[in-house]
């Protein structure tokens, strides 16, 4: 924190120059956090673009509670979902699931995890399986769960960043990796 | 003990979310439960995948790229804070382009703690210490209920703002895969409007709380659609929005709320 104190009191007298070393440390993270989130490079860095504005016209705001890193995440998180309403063209018409299956226990079906010659090829299948699923996820429980897995967040801090209750929030991250589990589903059938 | 679910095993994995007795419990079992071993198991190797999927990785000259956009617009922004702060006179209001929630947390907690500070800073204006003279002490009462109203304007303003969201939403999507995100956003909306509603009560805003009350119903409408309801209720909930202008209205009020919530003490 120390160090952010120096190039933080500058860019807030109005250095703008002084922000160019946040955005030189810190894009590559962001953009990989907000691909997470929109599933498409360009939102990502319209997202990112939007995220350091922000944060440049809000550095008053830090308060040195968090590091700026993870404030900063925060931040793009809010920007990435406002990249997705902006567009709507990444919202899926997919039918959403029953929501009698909410709840229901879901670990006790046995997949076939079973190595197999073509370990390679069921590996590459896995993935594109779990990278389809996550784009059909709401933004809502990608951005949940990408905070809570990828980002480390606390379901408070989640619920705080998504205006959502602790409840909603634990709902949108059990929804995702529900969703993620049932991907891999049709691995069991051809086995 | 409560048989333990797969979404506890979830909060478990992430250590976030339950009890730490529920917590212990729940390590306690894994030692001993095979079944409960597995099925931890399976969540595990899940997530190992989840983390084995590859992100597309930026080119190099993101950063350099990103610099180019953002500098001029941090000279924009710069320059209007400038006259703002030289003059004294509020620049024109940008268009609303983006919510900036999380300077604001908006969540049922936040709402109530907001309560206690609203009915706090009144009581303490009132029980102010006592001051060489009764003018003192009512000026220090006024201030202080001043700040628990601005400290209510910003949390309602952000609050509006989310509100505004979940009804551009419901007029402008068909898309069904985003109610559930808009149900939940709504039902906690449902939750924080009542208690912001009744600390514009407390605090003297007639105007405001009665504003508030009037969304109540359409945020219980949201918050309880599914995604299988008939085309005639959606199309009904745009002709309401349309006819009573009401994504107008939260409009209005944010923007006066926000002025409110900047002005001087």
């Amino acid at each position: 924190m120390s160090d952010e104190l120096g190039w933080l009191d500058a860019a807030r007298r109005g250095d703008r120059n002084a922000f160019r070393p946040a955005v030189d440390a810190n894009s590559r993270p962001l953009f990989v956090l907000c691909v997470r989130i929109t599933r498409d490079a360009m939102l990502a860095e319209d997202a990112v673009q939007e995220a350091f504005f922000n944060a440049y016209k809000n550095l008053d705001c830090f308060d040195g509670r968090s590091s700026f890193k993870t404030w900063l995440h925060r931040i793009a998180v809010n920007a990435a979902l406002e990249q997705l309403r902006r567009h709507g063209t990444h919202v899926l018409a997919t039918p959403m699931p029953d929501d009698d299956d909410d709840g229901d226990d879901f670990l006790d079906r046995q997949l076939d995890e079973t190595p197999r010659p073509d370990q390679h090829v069921h590996g590459v299948e896995i993935g594109r399986r779990i990278a389809d699923e996550m784009e059909r996820l709401t933004p809502l429980e990608r951005a949940a769960f990408v905070m809570r897995h990828h980002e480390g967040e606390s379901l408070e801090v989640i619920g705080q960043n998504l205006s959502l209750n602790n409840s909603a929030s634990k709902q949108a991250i059990f929804r995702a990796v529900r969703k993620l589990r049932g991907a891999l589903e049709p691995l069991r059938e051809s086995s | 003990m409560n048989p333990i679910s797969d979404d506890e095993l979830i909060l478990y994995h992430y250590r976030d979310g339950l009890e730490p007795s529920r917590l212990a419990k729940i390590a306690t079992a894994l030692e001993s439960a095979g079944e409960l071993r597995e099925r931890y198991r399976r969540l595990v190797a899940l997530l190992d995948r989840v983390d084995a999927v590859t992100t597309a990785e930026p080119d190099e000259s993101l950063a350099a790229r990103t610099w180019e956009r953002l500098a001029p617009r941090l000279d924009a922004a710069h320059e209007g804070k400038r006259n703002v702060d030289t003059h004294g006179v509020r620049r024109a209001r940008a268009p609303h382009k983006q919510r900036t929630r999380w300077h604001v947390p908006i969540v049922f907690s936040a709402a109530a703690s907001l309560m206690i500070a609203v009915a706090i800073g009144y009581q303490a204006g009132r029980q102010s210490a006592p001051s060489p003279s009764p003018l003192t002490q009512t000026a220090l009462s006024a201030k202080s209920g001043m700040m628990a109203a601005r400290v209510l304007d910003a949390y309602v303003a952000e609050h509006l703002r989310a509100t505004e969201g979940v009804l551009l939403t419901a007029a402008n999507t068909d898309a069904r895969s985003t109610f559930a995100d808009e149900r939940d956003i709504a039902a906690s909306l449902v939750v924080s409007n009542r208690l912001y509603a009744l600390a514009a009560a407390r605090a003297g805003d007639a105007r405001l709380a009665d504003f508030l009350r009037q969304l109540e119903p359409i945020l219980i409408e949201l918050a309880n659609r599914s995604p299988d309801s008939p085309i005639q209720s959606t199309n009904g909930l745009r002709d309401y929005l349309r006819r009573t202008d009401l994504l107008f209205q939260v409009r209005v009020t944010q923007a006066r709320v926000s002025a409110n919530g900047t002005r001087e003490t």
